[in-house]
């Protein structure tokens, strides 16, 4: 229990800037769970006294009442609003914050893990999350003025019915929900893993269809499909049944209460012990009422914990490089360079980088030729501080690089990788990611450049058009181009460029390549490239192998 | 507005009708269980009225009603929820198995329409979204009705006049719901554009989190996204605001009721029927609670039908032709005249295209990109169908082979090939689901698979895929390369399968091709120079149009 307790007292942590609006929700709704106490228990006697015809106060009563009415409808619909509002915030916040620990940690892609299963956790489960204070907190807190309002009530009459009742509102307010929340750690968890689960299944077929179509697959995909969705389906349906289950209880223990009330009625009859009996009975009503929610949060407790947990594990995880907060040394210039430097990706991967020495003087242009694995990649990774190197050590303008800050290396060094994105907005707020403050000149100039002005051009809406969910609205070179042009775009006097014309012909890569030198005249290029075409004017070319850079012709 | 859509409209109407099996115990239990509590009042109002103005003297007779009742009650409503819960089941699993068979009949081409995401939300998330609208809308909906016309029925066997004041509070309600709901409908419609925006836009930043942080402007993105979500929080509450208010009309309908009630119980009515009328207030008012809580489910379906409405049609029957015989000595090709185009804004694909192809050739096709390449393979796979002209497969019509049995014929081999979250040997497996450990082992070898499994941690039981080990380009070419081998088609179609590589590795991976092709009928696309010494002919290919040997020689 304790275990699933801390992550959403960590969440509830993160929420400690909206406490003032959080507390005045609750604030709001104790203050309308009294007024309402206040009604009922005014109501059962009025209108008991009426029948009986012990009416002597009843038109004053009558004022009480219409007056707790109105309060009561008053604050019950101002704590809803007051009480969502404050929920909204805080799981607005949560998203974000979710979003800066991603980017924290995502430099280099979201790496190993499932696209399908981040997308589950950023939708499902921070969704999950809002039953947290609407669902457990603000009911859990108006017992603490329903319990004694009912025990007080109810030992006017009778003190074993007041006993009795305060056993079956505690049943319902704690022990219930307790008994359905320890079972629902486990479940909790399957039910996340089985939406994710059937998350990738679905991308996979859908991303494979041409697979899928091509070797006759539907059927097999098909049954995987609904094997996943079945699994989901049986998570959901014993999630649905423990609610059920906890409802019944819930039930089961209202009526008990209403049920001793009658029952001790009953035996005290009648007049004014019989006004007492109709007004614990419209208490007990209203108490039970408010609390019937409880046990049905309580079965949703693991799921809400074991979202919470996967909301941080993704969050929080540790960063591994020291960041310092300034550049502890300044950089004379942005000559880049690379020292018997040894890295791999995991414990248990081959090393990559073996002891690799090279070097990219300031405003000088590089290739780097080496065949698909033999650690390019890696060495765009490490220049942009995404990886630390396990031995040796990089430096940038004689500054070692454990000296630099990520950003201010980042704000040096520009990139444009096989996966760079283009983000569903327009190509102008495309461009400007590299640099905000660019002008139009500025923006067609890097069109130009990389070789995608004219097609921009010929767009009725130009620089306006919406490039569509990862650039689907251009083709693959169009849109390998317009990322081109955003990394030219950048004022980084350094200019990484990996593979950048995968997926070009042949004719626009020459095009491209032979523009480059113009292009980034007076910065640094570190060119990666798995071969060359013979038109690039370099000034070193370095061949990876064994992990270890050799110099070869320039 | 979304009521006006009539796609979404009849969608959803349909829906319900394929539904109704489902829905109908739900409806039914809870008809008994408003009965039960018609029961319960009329106990409690019983023993009340008798602690009011009886005897001194235990009535057993009502408690023991009322407890029976108590138990009955909430066994039905247990059975309710589980009733409920298999509706939104059914309904979703129906409607799942529906629209995964609608997107593997429209096949790759929907690929060019629409983002994967974009299909994958709607198979997983929008129909998720329905359970509510099986499980608790259509029900509510139904009992709305019922259940308020089944209380005034017991209301009017002990008081007429009674039954006509509670018909008139009930009647506030939908006047009241409606008028707060000419609101509602807007807004929520604007909610629900904004709340897709965001969730869009939050999903685009995720996938390209990379790039923001190297270009240094994660944090202004997330600035944007607080934005964002402030405006999704201000359209939401906009929403709930009328929501709450329509509930707020049925408290202000149910307190009328209630003190109409009182004031003629206060007129010295007998305490019993006046007592049994006022505890069926609240009876009467829960499936209009219900039904208003409801309501959000309903929008939710809306949203949901917006989406899966746009999905491509339920597929046509296939074609009732027989399935051709493949002879053992290898498929042979032709194309006569075929003219295809994607879109006719952008020009032909492909334009009065001809060629032959006997079995166990090979034929490489040459062009700049655009020139058409690919168009020919998708049309051998089946993908597309042309416009003008036909492509037949030892002299049968393509159109006339049904998918299965074009797929048993054909490999194929694409620029970057799809791993699928699994392990290696299942990958290569996906080739041929019956094949031996032994014949996954084989192919993997000839394929040159095993070379670089054997640096993996468990080789080829190794992970790959969403969340395993990433593959580089050479080497999920050779895992096509190994499906290929598995499959052993005789029809072998390459798509540009170097593209992606250096020259070592086409270098490579060309010669596992060059002994995958022996015996079969191969073509291959590419305008890499490596791929053209594959041998066979050679077809060049400019704008959609065969190039021929003297217009060559004159460019």
């Amino acid at each position: 229990m304790k275990a699933a307790l801390r992550p959403v007292l960590r969440i509830m942590a993160l929420w400690r800037q909206r406490f003032p609006m959080l507390t005045l929700g609750l604030v709001i709704a104790l203050a309308s769970v009294a007024v309402g106490v206040g009604l009922m228990a005014s109501a059962g006697a009025r209108l008991a006294g009426a029948l009986v015809g012990v009416g002597a106060g009843a038109v004053l009563l009558a004022g009480w009442v219409r007056g707790l009415g109105v309060a009561r409808i008053v604050l019950r619909y101002l704590e809803r609003l007051v009480a969502h509002d404050a929920t909204f915030r805080a799981l607005g916040d949560l998203r974000v914050w979710f979003f800066r620990g991603l980017a924290r940690r995502a430099a280099g892609g979201l790496g190993f893990l499932r696209a399908g299963d981040m997308l589950a956790r950023v939708v499902n489960d921070v969704e999950a999350l809002d039953g947290l204070y609407l669902r457990l907190l603000i009911p859990l807190s108006a017992v603490l003025v329903l319990l004694p309002a009912v025990v007080v009530f109810a030992a006017r009459q009778s003190l074993a019915l007041a006993a009795t009742l305060a056993v079956l509102v505690a049943f319902v307010a704690f022990f219930l929900p307790w008994r359905a929340a320890r079972g629902t750690l486990a479940r909790g968890e399957h039910l996340s893993r089985a939406i994710a689960q059937l998350r990738i299944t679905v991308l996979d077929a859908v991303s494979g269809l041409r697979e899928v179509r091509a070797f006759g697959a539907e059927g097999r995909m098909l049954a995987l499909v609904q094997a996943r969705s079945s699994t989901l389906f049986e998570a959901q349906h014993d999630e649905a049944r423990g609610l059920a289950r906890a409802s019944f209880a819930t039930m089961l223990a209202a009526q008990a209460a209403l049920f001793a009330v009658l029952l001790a009625a009953s035996l005290r009859p009648a007049g004014a012990a019989g006004i007492a009996s109709a007004t614990t009975l419209f208490l007990t009503l209203a108490a039970f009422e408010a609390i019937a929610l409880l046990p049905r949060a309580g079965a949703l407790a693991g799921r809400i914990s074991a979202a919470a947990r996967r909301v941080l594990e993704n969050a929080e995880a540790p960063v591994h490089s020291y960041e310092p907060p300034a550049p502890i040394l300044t950089p004379r210039g942005f000559a880049l360079r690379f020292e018997a430097v040894s890295f791999r990706w995991r414990e248990d991967r081959r090393p990559v980088l073996d002891g690799l020495t090279l070097e990219v003087p300031e405003g000088a242009h590089v290739a780097v030729l080496g065949p698909s694995g033999a650690g390019k990649s890696t060495l765009a990774a490490l220049a942009l501080k995404i990886a630390s190197p396990e031995s040796g050590r990089l430096s940038l303008g004689g500054a070692d690089y454990a000296a630099l800050p990520a950003d201010f290396i980042r704000r040096h060094v520009a990139w444009l990788g096989q996966t760079t994105h283009l983000f569903d907005d327009t190509i102008r707020a495309n461009l400007r990611l590299a640099r905000p403050d660019a002008n139009e000149p500025a923006l067609w100039q890097a069109l130009e450049a990389a070789r995608i002005a004219d097609v921009v051009r010929d767009l009725p809406d130009g620089l306006d058009t919406w490039v569509g969910e990862g650039g689907t609205r251009f083709s693959g070179g169009q849109g390998r181009r317009l990322a081109l042009a955003r990394a030219l775009l950048s004022p980084a006097p350094i200019l990484i460029l990996d593979e950048p014309c995968a997926g070009l012909d042949a004719a626009t890569e020459r095009a491209f390549l032979a523009t480059l030198n113009e292009a980034a005249a007076g910065r640094s290029v570190l060119l990666i490239t798995h071969r060359l075409t013979g038109v690039e004017r370099l000034d070193r070319i370095w061949r990876l192998a064994g992990g270890k850079a050799i110099a070869a012709a320039g | 507005m979304s009521e006006k859509n009539p796609a979404q409209a009849a969608w959803l109407k349909a829906e319900s009708r394929a539904a109704r099996k489902f829905v109908a115990p739900v409806l039914a239990l809870g008809l008994v269980g408003v009965a039960l509590g018609i029961g319960q009042a009329a106990a409690i109002a019983a023993v009340l009225a008798h602690a009011l103005v009886g005897s001194p003297r235990v009535v057993w007779g009502p408690l023991a009603g009322f407890a029976l009742l108590a138990v009955l009650r909430a066994g039905t409503s247990f059975a309710g929820e589980i009733a409920a819960s298999k509706a939104g089941i059914a309904g979703r699993r129906r409607l799942r198995n529906d629209v995964m068979a609608r997107l593997f009949a429209a096949g790759p081409a929907l690929l060019r329409r629409h983002h994967s995401g974009e299909i994958a939300t709607a198979a997983i998330d929008r129909i998720e979204g329905l359970d509510g609208f099986y499980g608790r809308w259509l029900p509510a909906a139904g009992l709305a009705v019922a259940g308020p016309a089944l209380v005034l029925l017991a209301a009017a066997l002990v008081d007429l006049r009674a039954a006509a004041l509670l018909f008139l509070a009930g009647l506030l309600v939908p006047v009241g719901m409606a008028l707060a709901g000419i609101g509602a409908a807007r807004a929520a419609r604007r909610q629900f554009v904004a709340m897709a925006r965001l969730q869009a836009r939050f999903l685009d930043r995720v996938r390209g989190i990379a790039t923001l942080v190297l270009y240094g402007r994660a944090e202004d993105e997330a600035a944007q996204l607080a934005l964002a979500a402030d405006e999704l929080r201000r359209r939401t509450l906009r929403v709930l605001r009328v929501a709450f208010l329509s509930s707020t009309i049925l408290d202000v309908a149910m307190v009328a009721a209630l003190i109409g009630f009182a004031l003629s119980a206060a007129r010295g009515a007998a305490p019993m029927p006046a007592l049994f009328l006022l505890l069926l207030v609240p009876e009467f008012f829960a499936p209009l609670r219900a039904f208003a809580l409801a309501y959000q489910d309903r929008m939710q379906a809306h949203a949901s039908a917006e989406a899966l409405s746009a999905l491509p049609p339920a597929p046509a029957p296939a074609p009732a032709l027989a399935v051709r015989h493949v002879t053992a000595s290898g498929v042979s090709v032709a194309f006569e005249g075929v003219s295809y185009s994607w879109d006719p804004a952008r020009g032909p694909a492909l334009e009065d295209v001809s060629f032959r192809l006997r079995a166990g050739e090979s034929l490489v096709l040459v062009g700049p990109s655009g020139a058409g390449k690919s168009t020919i393979i998708e049309m051998l796979l089946g993908f597309i169908r042309p416009d003008r002209g036909r492509v037949t497969l030892n002299g049968a019509d393509i159109a006339t082979i049904v998918p299965a049995a074009l797929a048993e014929l054909t490999a194929w081999i694409g620029q970057k090939p799809m791993i699928f979250a699994g392990t290696l040997a299942e990958n290569i497996r996906f080739a041929r689901p019956s094949a031996s450990d032994e014949a996954v082992r084989e192919a993997a070898r000839l394929a040159r698979v095993d070379a670089f499994a054997a640096h993996l941690p468990h080789g080829l039981d190794t992970e790959i895929g969403e969340g395993g080990f990433g593959l580089s380009g050479g080497e999920a070419q050779r895992v096509a390369i190994a499906r290929a081998y598995l499959k052993n088609a005789p029809l072998l179609l390459l798509d540009e399968p170097t593209a992606h590589l250096d020259p070592a590795t086409e270098a490579e991976v060309i010669e596992s091709l060059r002994r995958l092709a022996i015996g079969r009928t191969v073509i291959l696309a590419s305008h890499s120079a490596a791929a053209r010494e594959f041998g066979g002919r050679r077809l060049d290919l400019r704008q959609g149009r065969i190039v021929t040997a003297a217009e060559r020689g004159a460019a």
